[in-house]
């Protein structure tokens, strides 16, 4: 094919023009890279500081009651489910800790750790002691980092928790650091504590679920409030704002790409335009040995759309090595009080080809104007012209 | 052939560039048009190589009427029927001799080691074939303005059309070219029309068209070593050296 013979000497022999052509593309890939990759570790950062460290499902007792009776029931039904990887029943409650002169106002929660830990991964966050051992003594308590500093208490040390006229004693056997508010507040007994501290008999309040995939959990929650009178929730449901973000971030990404898409093209075919004026003698010869207005369309569009894919692996290089520098920087991305600091960079396989492909409609669109123009050139003007 | 040809640029103030041109030219003559400038003789020789459309009138080229053909038609023909040099030998710099000559037979859909061999055989017959491999700006604009030429003959066209082909050149580079057309005119018959203001060119051409105002008002006909001509034919340019019957 001729025209691609014309084109690919055209590409090497303009070394500026095609330089500045595969700089422009690969600057705009490379924004649209960066942009992806720091996206999607955003957003995979979000999901995981928020997602991953609450349960993907609550169920809350029925309409009027404020603990479920039948939670091993209840329990052994969900678990049967596909993609339920924990299941565990929960009793909370609001009561005060008092240990010599200090008192903190508490959030406790009564719990079977075995089942507990694999829910909320409690162990990962423990800076000292074993959640576990919870189990081997009914007067044993996990309490937050913060709590403990605020009463002054350390891991050995007893301290008494009350809820309304009822206080049992405890003893800190383990101090846990989760890096939200909640380690001011938080107290983990065996569920039997605090059963007998609320003294409603063998009950819990709620049910955390956790799943394999928690986007399957709106489907699941529906499914579960269809069968009983239990109310369950959905992730999605008790965020609803952390779930619009995440949605919305693919339409405001999206529109950026677009404009990014049209300035660079505004660009890229500002410099196609003045090769084809250059080019305007060269034309009209074609013309004159016949080449068609399709054959002079398809060597400027070939011209550039043989600069598309170069530049495509180069802006991946470029988007991708811009966005770990960035991610360097110590930026604390999640705002909720401890998140990880610093961006991640996600960089999937299938963005390099959303590069290419980017990079090559980039060419294509911004080559148009330029092409149409030189095929629509008159060829007496075209040899006549200085 | 032309018939009643006419070409009026303008939409106000109309410019009649030709003016009702009728002409035969047969195969294997060898043709100079004359005339002073602004005369017509580019827009006739842009209607002969079908760049441009008339106005009014008819094109024949081997008996077909080309004058309405479609710009891909017209594209086609081109290529097959039709070869051009102008004043500029308006080469690809990036190609090489070969390359550059290699093109139109690239263009008409030919294989790359047809079009290289009988490129290469041209380039051979222009004197060139020590300089298949260099680029137009490692010749000089004599050998360049041959490589022109190689690449108007290259499909075997019906016609070659010159455009001021020497106006670029020293005298001894001019005589060259002229030699060359001249010799292949002979030794293949081929057709040449030239635009020329160039009188000693003309001179060795068989036929010479005066065009004035977009009319043909004369002719000379080559008789031996003279020209005959049926009218008073003044060809202005020429002080009386081109030898008359």
């Amino acid at each position: 094919m001729f025209e691609l013979n014309i084109a690919a000497r055209h590409v090497v022999s303009n070394r500026r023009g095609t330089a500045f052509t595969l700089i422009s593309v690969a600057i705009a890939v490379g924004i649209i890279i960066m942009s992806l990759g720091l996206t999607e570790g955003v957003r995979m950062q979000i999901v995981d500081n928020t997602v991953e460290k609450n349960p993907h499902l609550i169920i809350s007792p029925k309409k009027g009651e404020n603990y479920i009776n039948m939670y091993r029931t209840l329990s052994e039904l969900v678990r049967m489910y596909p993609g339920t990887i924990a299941v565990s029943p929960r009793l909370v409650g609001q009561g005060a800790a008092r240990f010599r002169d200090k008192v903190e106002g508490v959030e406790f929660t009564g719990v079977i750790p075995s089942q507990e830990n694999p829910l909320m991964a409690v162990q990962e966050s423990m800076i000292s002691g074993n959640f576990s051992d919870l189990k081997f003594s009914s007067n044993s308590a996990v309490i937050g980092v913060t709590l403990a500093k605020n009463l002054d208490i350390r891991p050995g040390g007893e301290f008494y928790l009350s809820l309304k006229n009822q206080s049992i004693k405890l003893k800190v056997i383990g101090l846990i650091q989760k890096g939200t508010v909640k380690d001011s507040t938080l107290i983990y007994v065996p569920l039997e504590t605090a059963q007998n501290l609320v003294g409603q008999g063998d009950v819990v309040s709620e049910i955390g679920v956790k799943l394999s995939d928690f986007t399957t959990a709106p489907a699941m929650a529906l499914d579960l409030n269809g069968k009983n009178r239990y109310e369950t929730t959905s992730w999605q449901d008790f965020n609803k704002e952390i779930a619009r973000f995440v949605g919305n971030q693919n339409v405001t990404n999206m529109l950026f790409y677009i404009f990014i898409l049209l300035i660079s093209a505004f660009v890229i075919a500002n410099t196609a335009i003045m090769v084809v004026s250059r080019r305007r003698k060269e034309i009209g010869i074609l013309m004159a040995m016949g080449a068609t207005r399709r054959s002079i369309l398809k060597i400027f569009l070939l011209e550039n759309m043989l600069i598309g894919f170069p530049a495509g692996i180069l802006g991946c290089l470029l988007g991708f090595g811009i966005a770990r520098l960035i991610t360097l920087l110590p930026l604390d991305v999640t705002s909720t009080g401890g998140g990880n600091a610093g961006m991640i960079i996600v960089a999937k396989p299938e963005y390099f080809v959303y590069a290419i492909i980017f990079a090559l409609a980039l060419n294509f669109i911004s080559g148009l104007y330029p092409a149409y123009t030189a095929a629509r050139l008159d060829p007496v003007k075209a040899i006549g012209s200085e | 052939m032309l018939q009643d040809l006419s070409k009026i640029y303008g939409s106000g103030v109309e410019v009649r560039a030709l003016d009702g041109i009728n002409l035969n030219i047969n195969a294997g003559e060898f043709v100079a048009i004359v005339g002073p400038s602004g005369s017509g003789k580019s827009t006739l020789l842009n209607m002969i190589g079908l760049l441009d459309t008339p106005s009014s009138g008819r094109i024949f080229l081997k008996g077909i009427d080309v004058s309405r053909a479609s710009p891909d038609e017209r594209a086609r023909l081109r290529n097959r029927e039709l070869g051009f040099v102008f004043q500029y030998h308006h080469l690809i710099p990036e190609f090489s001799a070969l390359e550059n000559v290699m093109m139109p037979m690239l263009i008409a859909g030919k294989s790359k080691a047809e079009a290289k061999e009988k490129s290469r055989e041209l380039l051979v017959s222009v004197g060139l074939g020590e300089r298949l491999d260099n680029r137009p700006n490692q010749l000089s604009g004599g050998q360049n303005q041959r490589v022109a030429v190689a690449r108007a003959l290259v499909n075997g066209p019906s016609i070659v059309i010159g455009d001021e082909l020497t106006g670029n050149l020293d005298t001894k580079s001019s005589q060259l070219i002229y030699d060359l057309l001249r010799d292949l005119n002979k030794k293949i018959n081929q057709t040449f029309i030239l635009v020329t203001h160039d009188m000693t060119l003309a001179e060795k051409t068989d036929r010479i068209l005066r065009i004035v105002d977009g009319k043909i008002v004369c002719e000379l006909r080559r008789k031996g070593d003279t020209f005959s001509t049926s009218e008073v034919c003044d060809l202005g340019e020429d002080d009386g050296k081109i030898k008359r019957e």
